[in-house]
């Protein structure tokens, strides 16, 4: 009767160690969500999609774009508002892994009824092999569910005042420098195909149920990308899509409609897009998603006067940057890697 | 798979735990075996079969060892059955026999140690040489993979088989209790490198998990945690950009760059023994300790003993003992004896079994110049504090300096502290030859005020980070002082009343998640004795 | 055991050497007073110490040294 009181009591110690724990947890992760709501320049670039997703009014969003980096150096939301009144949104991070595309998607959903959700393609071929891939669902589960693992680091903002400033159009920002890619041709037709890890593939598939169950049309696409497209990755996706019945868009076979011009476009020899390539590829996806997808045009919805706003904003910043890359007039020294390291940040 | 990686903390320790007590004791051995294959597996792939490999060698050379010793016994009392005293000769007969099984075993595995670790450095060497007389270099430099903890669980091999030789233990019959000794998964990656007598035994027993065992080793955990992702992961990054940009940087910062990574490597080495001794407690098991606060130390002979302690102690027992005993310096101490007197003949006798020792530690450490010479380093040193030694006492007698006094002991200290960093720095430095630019360059070229003009907010650390670093290695230092000082009266933390004993937990849990230097920005880094 | 505190004395003369109980562990011999100890005892009672027997509990008082030099010479 003792040894079963002690070993009771024991049990209620180990009991309360972990609920302390667990609210002590809950509160600072709490407190630290908060705090990065409050102060968006406090928030790291690459958490800082996640956070405006959540901050857009609800159901406002009809299009989420998700990916890793290629996503946001190639869809500006706010041209394809200008042109056809599409709500659109970049959850994309650098880097971001499909993990991450899952709970970005997941993150959406809480607030949003997006119809379309347009995936960007290099996402699935990040490599995950065995620990790898582990590790990155831990963390991308972790960040997910505990803030405070996501904006940890925001005690830097508090004590030293560190700010991450960005001008930041529903997750498109500018890219104005302009290094070329003169590789040639790089799509080369062959059979051969590109394997998917198995978590990749899972995910994938958790991403399609997600959209399934929220009434989204999930469509795959593959922006223009020398240094991570190739006919090998372009015949997975194709046979991925036919079997799951999804669209899928590769528009690194559609260089001459895109009217890519290689010496002017690329932000980093071939790997992502500078402004001037961003707005010719959205130029043609928005169009391509106003014909193909019944998406309604919200520009004269009063609920959207801030988006007609921001619009404004954006076209005039966007034609004078547009017009300062037409006339060469680059940018050079140190003002080049300083613009290159806001561009795409060092841990891509 | 690592021991501060998530997978490692978060599903791996766990799933091993909960299967480890869903097992029934019999079986627990199996698990523990399985766990540490597959981890291994998970960092070298089928590299695992080198360390099976050994397992089944040391196991065989054990044995036969076992069946001489026997034979031995057995013969020598027949013999002197017949006439006393001519069991003597059959010890001596198989005395020998034993010792060619045992270099046998030896031989053969630092044979494939150095075939693996060291076939480079020896090509590279020797094509320079070839060269230098006018010929072309024959030796091709290969990519080598090696078995993680290969230089590890090779000395384990190697103390089992000199101590089953010493008759200090027992051969173990048992295949499966040597193979668990040899990889048991908390020690695979780093050590501490034990020898059969301190673990071979617990790791069998499989005992039943208890409450105060896993409190403590997680507390231990948490504590290595701190150390590795607080500090040492942040240091890390201004100690890379230092040394890889050597050429870049003025004496003053390369002096801090080593006193830094000096500080990175404890904080790492020592989270990361935190992080594995507290593994092996979770299971009841007591590995052996390889840190005590070894900037306490007085001397670098000290520093030895608290620092990396279990390849010490190795070094100690399987290379200076024999050493000392050998015929060879035997002979010196007859010769100096008669010759030399006593100073010189010990001194000798000193320099004769320091100096493979300090070559071995070197050499352990990787095939480089750069390792030999820190080697060397210590050697020299430790000789010097040796030849010193008569002359030392000769002056705390003539002053009647009081040896506990602080105005003795923190001068003293500080010295050691010099030797250590001036060591590290070699150590850490991209070849020998970057590091002697290094070491000079604090002579040459010296300007304090880069410590403080804003250079160092250049290397990728903001002031937060420093703060940070700085915060966390004073309570570290604190908590080395308290247990240096003994200001607790031998009580430890598990000693101490719940609810401090809670809220530490609790700080240090929200510590290591807050201020831990991880996710955006930072980098994971790999443990850096895993190399070796 | 007078023979082993004369070459204890003869390596130091300011230890109470018959009194320790913990010559090793508390440091009184280190390493390199065991090297000469060794050599000293292997002349003095033509035994042969081996490197297995370097371990602190046969050295850590003049009994124990006395109990192993027995030993040894039993063999």
């Amino acid at each position: 009767m003792q040894d079963f009181k002690n070993n009771l009591r024991k049990r209620g110690r180990v009991f309360l160690f972990f609920l302390i724990l667990a609210l002590l947890l809950g509160g600072v992760s709490w407190k630290v969500g908060q705090t990065a709501a409050d102060h968006e320049e406090w928030v790291h670039y690459r958490n800082k999609s996640a956070l405006l997703l959540r901050k857009e009014p609800k159901d406002t969003i009809d299009v989420l774009i998700l990916g890793d980096s290629l996503s946001y150096t190639a869809f500006s939301p706010m041209q394809m508002w200008n042109k056809h009144g599409i709500a659109a949104f970049v959850g994309g991070q650098s880097g971001q892994n499909i993990q991450e595309s899952y709970y970005m998607l997941k993150t959406a959903f809480e607030n949003q009824k997006p119809r379309l959700v347009l995936l960007e393609t290099n996402v699935i071929f990040r490599p995950q092999r065995g620990n790898s891939g582990l590790t990155m669902t831990l963390a991308a589960m972790g960040s997910y569910y505990f803030p405070i693992f996501t904006h940890h680091d925001i005690w830097k903002s508090v004590l030293t005042d560190k700010q991450y400033p960005e001008e930041n159009y529903k997750g498109f920002q500018f890219r104005e420098v302009t290094d070329p890619y003169r590789g040639g041709a790089y799509m080369k037709e062959t059979s051969q195909k590109e394997k998917i890890s198995s978590t990749v593939e899972d995910y994938l598939e958790k991403i399609r149920m997600l959209c399934v169950k929220n009434q989204a049309e999930l469509v795959l696409i593959s922006t223009p990308s020398p240094a991570n497209y190739n006919y090998k990755k372009h015949n997975t996706l194709e046979e991925y899509a036919r079997q799951k019945g999804l669209k899928y868009e590769d528009l690194n076979l559609k260089e001459e409609e895109l009217r890519i011009d290689w010496e002017r476009d690329s932000l980093d020899k071939g790997d992502h897009l500078n402004l001037s390539g961003a707005w010719k590829v959205t130029d043609f996806i928005g169009t391509y998603l106003h014909e193909n997808f019944d998406l309604p045009d919200r520009r004269e919805d009063e609920a959207y006067a801030s988006w007609n706003e921001l619009g404004k904003k954006y076209e005039e910043r966007a034609k004078e940057k547009l017009e300062a890359m037409k006339k060469d007039d680059k940018i050079t020294g140190e003002e080049v890697d300083n613009r290159r390291e806001r561009s795409l940040p060092v841990y891509e | 798979m690592s021991y501060h990686n998530s997978v490692y903390l978060f599903l791996f320790l766990p799933a091993v735990l909960l299967a480890y007590q869903l097992t029934p004791r019999k079986r627990r051995w199996i698990l523990l075996l399985f766990a540490g294959y597959f981890f291994f597996w998970t960092i070298s792939g089928k590299l695992v079969l080198y360390l099976i490999g050994t397992t089944f060698f040391t196991h065989y050379i054990g044995l036969w060892l076992d069946l001489l010793k026997t034979g031995c016994k057995e013969k020598g009392e027949k013999e002197k059955k017949l006439e006393k005293g001519r069991e003597k000769a059959v010890r001596t007969q198989y005395r020998k026999k034993e010792r060619l099984v045992l270099a046998l075993g030896v031989c053969t595995l630092l044979g494939a140690l150095a075939c693996l670790k060291y076939y480079n450095f020896f090509a590279q060497n020797a094509n320079l040489i070839l060269e230098h007389a006018g010929q072309r270099g024959i030796f091709q430099v290969k990519t080598l993979l090696l078995p993680v903890g290969i230089s590890f669980y090779t000395l384990q091999a190697i103390s089992y088989m000199a101590d089953v030789y010493w008759e200090k233990i027992r051969p173990q019959r048992h295949l499966g209790k040597l193979a668990l000794f040899l990889g048991f998964f908390p020690q695979i990656m780093e050590g501490p490198i034990s020898m059969y007598g301190q673990t071979g035994e617990a790791l069998w027993k499989g005992e039943d998990l208890r409450g105060e065992n896993l409190s403590a080793g997680c507390a231990r955990i948490l504590w290595g945690l701190f150390k590795k992702m607080i500090i040492a992961d942040r240091l890390y990054v201004l100690v890379t950009a230092v040394f890889e940009h050597y050429q870049d940087y003025n004496g003053s910062i390369v002096a801090f760059a080593a006193i830094a990574y000096t500080l990175q490597l404890y904080m790492e080495f020592s989270g990361c023994m935190d992080i594995v001794i507290g593994s092996g407690r979770l299971f009841g098991v007591t590995l052996p300790e390889n840190f005590c606060r070894p900037f306490a130390s007085e001397n670098a002979a000290q520093f030895w003993r608290r620092w990396h302690i279990t390849l010490g102690t190795w070094l100690k027992t399987y290379v200076f003992y024999p050493l000392s005993v050998s015929r060879m310096v035997k002979k010196w101490n007859r010769f100096g004896k008669k010759h030399l007197g006593k100073y010189f003949t010990r001194l000798g006798a000193t320099a004769l079994c320091l100096f493979p020792v300090w070559l071995c530690n070197g050499l352990w450490h990787g095939a480089s110049w750069n390792y030999i010479f820190y080697g060397m380093y210590y050697f020299v040193i430790l000789l010097a504090g040796s030849a010193l030694e008569p002359a030392r006492d000769q002056m705390i007698r003539v002053f009647g300096i009081n040896q506990n006094a602080l105005y003795w002991k923190i001068p003293r200290i500080l010295k050691t502290w010099v030797i250590i960093f001036v060591g590290e720095l070699f150590f850490r430095a991209n070849g020998l030859k970057a590091g002697m630019t290094m070491f000079f360059s604090i002579f040459k070229d010296f300007r304090l005020n880069t410590l403080w003009d804003g250079t160092f907010l250049g290397f990728g650390l903001d002031k937060g980070d420093y703060m940070v670093i700085f915060g966390g290695i004073l309570l570290v230092s604190a908590a080395g002082i308290i247990k240096e000082r003994n200001l607790l009266n031998g009580k430890g933390l598990q000693d101490m009343k719940t609810p401090f004993r809670w809220a530490v937990y609790y700080g240090l849990i929200l510590a290591v998640l807050i201020f831990g230097a991880y996710g955006i920005g930072y980098q994971q880094v790999d443990l850096i004795y895993a190399g070796f | 055991m007078e023979k082993i505190i004369e070459i204890l004395r003869d390596i130091d003369d300011s230890i109470e050497w018959e009194k320790e109980q913990g010559l090793i562990d508390r440091r009184l011999l280190d390493s390199f007073g065991v090297i000469s100890l060794v050599s000293e005892l292997e002349d003095s009672f033509m035994v042969e110490i081996e490197a297995g027997e370097m371990v602190p509990e046969n050295f850590n008082s003049v009994e124990a040294i006395y109990e192993m030099i027995q030993r040894l010479q039993e063999k």
